[in-house]
């Protein structure tokens, strides 16, 4: 298991970031206040640079390649936020990238991904494993791997989040971050509790998906099919926890609630027609827990970890 | 004419109620989304500089208008502890009658030529004040802190394109950018079925446009004209109009949710759509109430 990354990990990042990733705002909701009797905030991270927090552990991992590294290129798997991630920090950082993705990934993902300037290559997820192939990739053609998560450079990335919340509000209680992988909770969890301990940094996932609340509950780590997982609507929630992202779940988060799928579809709608943004399921789990489940008083923040959602999904879930 | 003082009072006075909306990057330009205000449009800022400087609230606050006016002066009669009373005109999509009454108003639904004399009537008989949508120094003052907001995070700022329909907003923003940063431009957007302003600039007089042709555009709260007031604003200040479609508009809110991932209504699109064929500067989505349906429809296609 790689070394787990420091505060001070997360501090080089956001040098590293400044000034190439966005700050993104947080945002409040009169309505949403005013029902719940609460203050909740929104970390708008659906406004960040391609659309997700994915940008900020891509870019750090690959602003530290040396030389040789960046004349070779870079290989991922993925095939959603952190694909185009890679592919846009890449191209801004001039290192050719390579993205091993699903023959059935959606158009828009692959497009986006080939318009941020990289190279795509197909596989069957049915048949062959991605991180096989990317390994392959990475040993055959000398290219540098970065995995979504189970990467010390991309979590540290991710918890530039909770250095901003942590900047942005100095009273805030309660943090909400969706888990997948989680190298966002992760990040978030070990910036926040160096600067304040007392926070309470609270995963969401959904039920469908919920192996990480299973594994923290359990005080080990459990193992869910994987297409167990495919059943959410949370298509950037489908991932497990690596042994480096589980070490830090169990190190510093407080809690991993679930939220039901349509809990989850609800949110998306709730959040447009109460704060006006655009956000992706998997982006939305964190408000969706807000709004239905009972959490620790206090300001609490929920990271709308992405928008990136399928028009016609997004016109569903609005009207709905 | 209002001044750069008025709009830097109206920023303090206003700062604690509403949000200080962030720029966003959007293709070589930026957008400055209002839609992002508590009650999802600019006009909050203006409302709430008018009505805090008003002598005598104590019977109560009238406004007329279309939508985010009403909700904005909703808004901060509740904040203020003041009755208020919104005459809306009948063709108002029901989402902003719906959250006007949420935020506590009494509204009255009149037919579109006839809500100026009905809010009137109902500040002589109940002796309370008209807040007007744009007709007022107050409000344009309110509307003019976005101008400074936006040179605050943007020094290097070269044009705003700003969307025109009382000429309130413009009015504001434009004495702001052109108090602190002459050389900045700043060009009105509009609906090509409501291009009044276009013809008024291009005539060096203030044309006027048969209400009912300014109501064929789908951007609802861009279907009202100059008055007296704002007019001497923008032909003093406004450097040049971009008439945008109907297509061009409705793209431009699609296109919003896609790549900045915002919710715009029509008229909060109108600049946007103007920045595209400009390609370039700080574009304002002035506001985010849009019929869910409306939304759903422009997303799917």
């Amino acid at each position: 298991m790689p070394t787990p990354p420091s505060f001070a990990d997360v501090q080089a990042a956001a040098e590293r970031i400044r000034g190439h990733a966005h700050r993104t705002p947080v945002l409040t909701s009169r309505r949403v206040d005013a029902e719940t009797g609460a203050r909740v905030y929104f970390k708008c991270e659906n406004f960040q640079r391609m659309g997700a927090f994915k940008f900020r552990g891509a870019f750090n991992a690959l602003s530290r390649f040396d030389e040789d590294q960046r004349r070779a290129g870079v290989v991922t798997y993925s095939s959603g936020n952190h694909a185009q991630a890679i592919a846009l920090a890449a191209g801004i950082l001039g290192i050719p990238a390579t993205i091993v993705m699903p023959h059935d990934a959606p158009e828009a993902k692959v497009a986006a991904t080939l318009g941020y300037g990289a190279s795509v290559v197909r596989y069957d997820r049915y048949t062959e494993d991605r991180e096989e192939i990317g390994r392959a990739f990475a040993a055959d053609k000398g290219l540098t791997l970065v995995p979504p998560y189970d990467h010390p450079d991309v979590i540290a990335g991710q918890g530039t989040i909770g250095l901003e919340i942590c900047a942005d509000l100095p009273d805030v209680a309660t943090i909400l971050v969706p888990v997948s992988g989680g190298g966002l909770i992760s990040g978030v969890a070990t910036a926040v509790k160096s600067l304040r301990p007392n926070v309470r940094v609270i995963g969401v996932e959904p039920e469908l998906a919920a192996d990480a609340a299973a594994s923290l509950h359990e005080g080990k780590l459990v193992r869910w099919d994987a297409h167990d997982r495919a059943r959410t609507i949370a298509d950037g929630l489908r991932a497990e926890p690596s042994e480096l992202t589980f070490a830090h779940i169990r190190e510093y988060v407080d809690d991993i609630v679930t939220v039901t799928e349509d809990e989850i579809r609800a949110a998306v709608g709730e959040i447009a027609r109460r704060t006006r943004v655009v956000s992706e399921p998997s982006g939305a789990v964190p408000v969706a827990a807000y709004l239905n489940r009972s959490l620790p008083a206090g300001p609490t923040v929920a990271v709308v970890s992405g928008g990136n959602i399928e028009p016609k999904l997004f016109a569903e879930l609005v009207s709905g | 004419m209002i001044s750069l003082d008025d709009i830097r009072s109206a920023a303090t006075v206003i700062a604690p109620h509403v949000v200080r909306t962030p720029l966003l990057p959007f293709g070589s330009g930026w957008l400055k989304p209002e839609s992002l205000q508590p009650i999802g449009a600019f006009k909050l800022r203006g409302a709430l500089n008018a009505l805090a400087r008003l002598e005598n609230r104590s019977n109560g606050v009238v406004a007329y208008s279309s939508g985010n006016h009403a909700q904005a002066v909703a808004f901060a009669a509740r904040l203020h502890g003041v009755p208020a009373a919104i005459v809306m005109p009948s063709n108002t999509p029901v989402v902003k009658i719906e959250a006007t009454k949420a935020l506590g108003a009494e509204v009255f639904i009149v037919g579109i030529t006839e809500r100026v004399e009905r809010a009137e009537a109902l500040v002589a008989e109940r002796g309370a004040a008209l807040i007007p949508p744009f007709d007022h120094p107050d409000v344009i003052a309110g509307q003019g802190t976005i101008g400074l907001e936006i040179l605050e995070d943007l020094p290097s700022l070269d044009a705003v394109v700003v969307p025109m329909s009382g000429g309130g907003l413009i009015s504001g923003v434009a004495t702001a950018v052109k108090a602190l940063k002459p050389e900045v431009r700043v060009i009105g957007a509009e609906p090509a079925l409501a291009a009044d302003i276009a013809a008024s600039l291009k005539a060096g007089r203030l044309i006027r446009w048969d209400p009912v042709e300014r109501a064929q555009t789908v951007a609802d709260a861009l279907r009202d004209e100059p008055s007296e007031l704002t007019w001497e604003h923008i032909s003093k200040l406004v450097d040049d109009v971009i008439t945008v479609s109907e297509d061009e508009i409705l793209a431009a809110v699609a296109d919003l949710a896609r790549r900045a991932r915002l919710i715009a209504e029509p008229s909060g699109a109108v600049a946007v759509a103007a920045q595209a064929k400009l390609g370039g500067g700080v574009a304002v989505v002035s506001g985010g109430n849009i019929d869910p349906a409306l939304l759903a429809q422009l997303s799917a296609r």
